[in-house]
């Protein structure tokens, strides 16, 4: 007795194909087959004894409702720079890994597909629950002097919108399709090619003896997952003081509300120097660096600090 | 515990990756779901394999078979040679999400039997590879697993089953042995980052390896990071050719290539746009050591590793950029290994999908 998937024992292009590992085991007056690995839903086997079929046996798919959905899809910045390097989608269950090629896109107004604009590859960005999805647009068309930017350009025009598309029949990690595809449109402003300058931020303080929050504005978008941990308040002592982090609009500003009221002394905000922008600029250094530019130089090496004062 | 460490027990793979061939036929496993590395020791139970090709066509589809599931149910992530046997080993997943599954595929030389290598009592040892947390990043998504994973929380009278996960990945790209160390590229689902790991083997409890990023200059006027897609050490392993996600191959010495530091590499080649690296291996004609590199848009490229030597970095913008290479007109090459002497095996996809082992003699290339 052998199992084979699918619904052909054996025809001609699959001789000499291994059948399905298992064992057969006697029961009573059963032969049964017990797979070595378990058999898949939405799948066929065939099985055959002596070389003719016996049995075509197939396993459905588990029907059930469609249920996960996307939940956010960033950077929620109504513009996005020319080089926009990066983006994330999320979803309210995790989901299947292998689909994003075929199941995500740019697409400019018209509906048709910014062809070549997101980084290929094998390897799909997930994070450890399988929820967060990173995008990152092709690179070598964003850095300068690079083959790619010159023979194919920009995958983004500046002053030509587009939307990132998520499509309903994205599976989950059930198989399941999504409740409803997404999509979020932007426009497309100019190059971004500046260091993220904390030095440029403005900082808000809190009164002392509140729980207001402590609120910091950077002057443009930066990067939705770096800034969710690339930023820390520590108090007088230097000890971290917890609270809530809240991300702004359009990932413009941040805050925290402290757990405890604040209290008077010098607090700091401190910046992560891998912190990003839109555009994979960071504190530390620019995305690609112009050797002929001092503005390019890096800069610092170690974490930024913003010093205030709860009064 | 024995010779490099490695114990007799489970290896716990959650995810198929990466996997490559280090010493006495210890196979490495990177599996980026757990964030770890294995190292395993696979027994191969053949003799020596000398010095004939091997091919077997739909190899997909025969692995599919022997695992159960329609090609379509398969990823074939990676593919090693083992250095003695020549038998190839094809890491798996099999299904899709919950049902994705981890297989190590052993197929025989000889006669192309398909096999699974059991991993649940073998000598292994293990590694963390994760980005270790940066200070301060607290944040865990929490889900509720559909298994046991997790921990068990009391909320009033009822228990519910909690699972933390964090949202900072890292992804091996590309791994390989190189005097007595596991080089590990890799990429990050936030930073953009151009960082190669260096693991001591056998691994240590107390040195989880250290990294440092690797800079390259296009024409002399832009200084830039990006991630490493594929690489090969040459040389004995005294250099390394590196292909990046932004398509510029860049050498750069092991020895210049201090814990923590920034070293800036050669750029040598670019591979042209809209093109992805996907894989790289060195191999020997003649008396010269030639690199081939596999790719999304062209045929495999074959580059001299005497020209990279003699190749002055790139400083202008020219075609065909970089060394002299030949492209060859061979199409879908998405995997290459070293089988013997006078092979190299790859794997190569078909224009309907259906995917095969070639051997391509070195002579010829």
């Amino acid at each position: 007795m052998r199992v084979r998937p699918g619904t052909a024992a054996a025809p001609g292009g699959r001789d000499g194909w291994p059948p399905m590992a298992g064992r057969l085991v006697r029961d009573g007056g059963c032969l049964c087959f017990v797979p070595r690995f378990a058999f898949l839903d939405g799948t066929a086997y065939t099985v055959t004894v002596d070389g003719a079929t016996a049995a075509v046996l197939i396993r459905d798919r588990p029907d059930g409702p469609a249920t996960t959905e996307v939940t956010a899809i960033c950077p929620t910045a109504a513009e996005v720079p020319g080089n926009l390097l990066r983006l994330y989608v999320w979803f309210s269950a995790p989901m299947s890994e292998g689909y994003a090629a075929r199941h995500i896109r740019l697409a400019g107004d018209g509906g048709e597909v910014i062809a070549g604009a997101l980084l290929p590859g094998e390897h799909e960005l997930w994070d450890a629950s399988r929820r967060r999805l990173t995008l990152l647009l092709d690179p070598a068309r964003i850095k300068r002097g690079l083959a790619g930017h010159r023979e194919a350009g920009y995958p983004l025009r500046s002053g030509e919108p587009f939307r990132l598309v998520v499509d309903p029949g994205f599976p989950d990690a059930r198989g399941h399709p999504l409740r409803a595809g997404a999509e979020r449109r932007y426009q497309v402003g100019g190059e971004e090619r500046r260091h993220v300058d904390p030095g440029r931020w403005t900082l808000t303080a809190p009164p002392a003896g509140t729980s207001e929050p402590v609120q910091v504005t950077f002057g443009r978008p930066l990067d939705h997952g770096l800034l969710a941990r690339c930023l820390q308040v520590t108090g007088p002592g230097g000890q971290p003081v917890g609270g809530t982090a809240r991300i702004g609009p359009e990932e413009r500003s941040w805050q925290l509300v402290p757990g405890q009221v604040w209290t008077p002394g010098p607090h700091q905000l401190i910046a992560d120097p891998i912190l990003e922008d839109l555009a994979g600029n960071s504190v530390s250094r620019v995305f690609d660096r112009d050797l002929a530019s001092p503005e390019d130089q890096p800069r610092q090496i170690g974490p930024v600090a913003l010093a205030f004062h709860p009064r | 515990m024995g010779e490099f460490g490695l114990r007799r027990g489970r290896a716990d793979l959650k995810s198929a990756g990466p996997i490559t061939f280090g010493p006495a036929g210890i196979l490495f496993l990177a599996d980026n779901v757990a964030a770890k590395v294995f190292a395993v020791d696979v027994a191969d139970p053949d003799p020596a394999g000398g010095s004939e090709p091997f091919d077997l066509a739909d190899v997909d589809a025969r692995v599919g078979s022997f695992l159960g599931c329609e090609p379509g149910d398969i990823v074939l992530k990676d593919m090693a040679v083992h250095p003695l046997t020549h038998n190839v080993y094809l890491s798996v997943q099999r299904g899709h999400g919950e049902a994705a599954q981890p297989v190590l595929v052993r197929i025989g030389r000889l006669d192309g039997a398909v096999t699974d290598v059991p991993l649940d009592d073998v000598p292994f040892a293990e590694v963390r590879i994760g980005d270790a947390p940066a200070e301060g990043d607290e944040r865990l998504d929490i889900t509720l697993p559909l298994g046991d994973e997790g921990e068990e929380l009391r909320v009033g009278e009822r228990k519910i089953r909690i699972l933390r996960q964090p949202i900072r990945t890292s992804t091996v790209t590309d791994m390989a042995y190189a005097g007595g160390e596991l080089l590990v590229a890799g990429l990050s689902n936030e930073e953009f980052s151009s960082r190669l790991r260096r693991i001591p083997f056998p691994f240590s409890d107390e040195v989880a390896g250290s990294s440092l990023e690797i800079f390259h200059v296009s024409h002399g006027k832009w200084e830039t990071a990006a991630p490493i897609r594929a690489f090969v050490p040459y040389d004995g392993g005294a250099s390394i050719l590196a292909s990046y996600t932004c398509t510029p191959v860049v050498h750069f010495g092991l020895a210049d290539l201090t814990d923590g530091g920034k070293a800036v590499g050669r750029t040598v080649a670019e591979l042209g746009a809209v093109n992805q690296p996907l894989d790289m291996v060195s191999f020997v004609q003649g008396d010269q050591e030639y690199l081939l590199v596999a790719n999304t848009a062209h045929g495999l490229v074959k580059i001299a590793c005497r020209d990279i030597d003699a190749q002055s970095p790139l400083t202008e913008p020219k075609e065909p950029v970089g060394v002299p290479r030949e492209t060859k007109d061979l199409q879908g090459i998405r995997r290459l290994a070293n089988l013997n002497g006078g092979h190299v095996l790859v794997l190569q996809c078909d224009d309907a999908g259906h995917q095969h082992l070639r051997s391509l003699k070195t002579a010829s290339l």
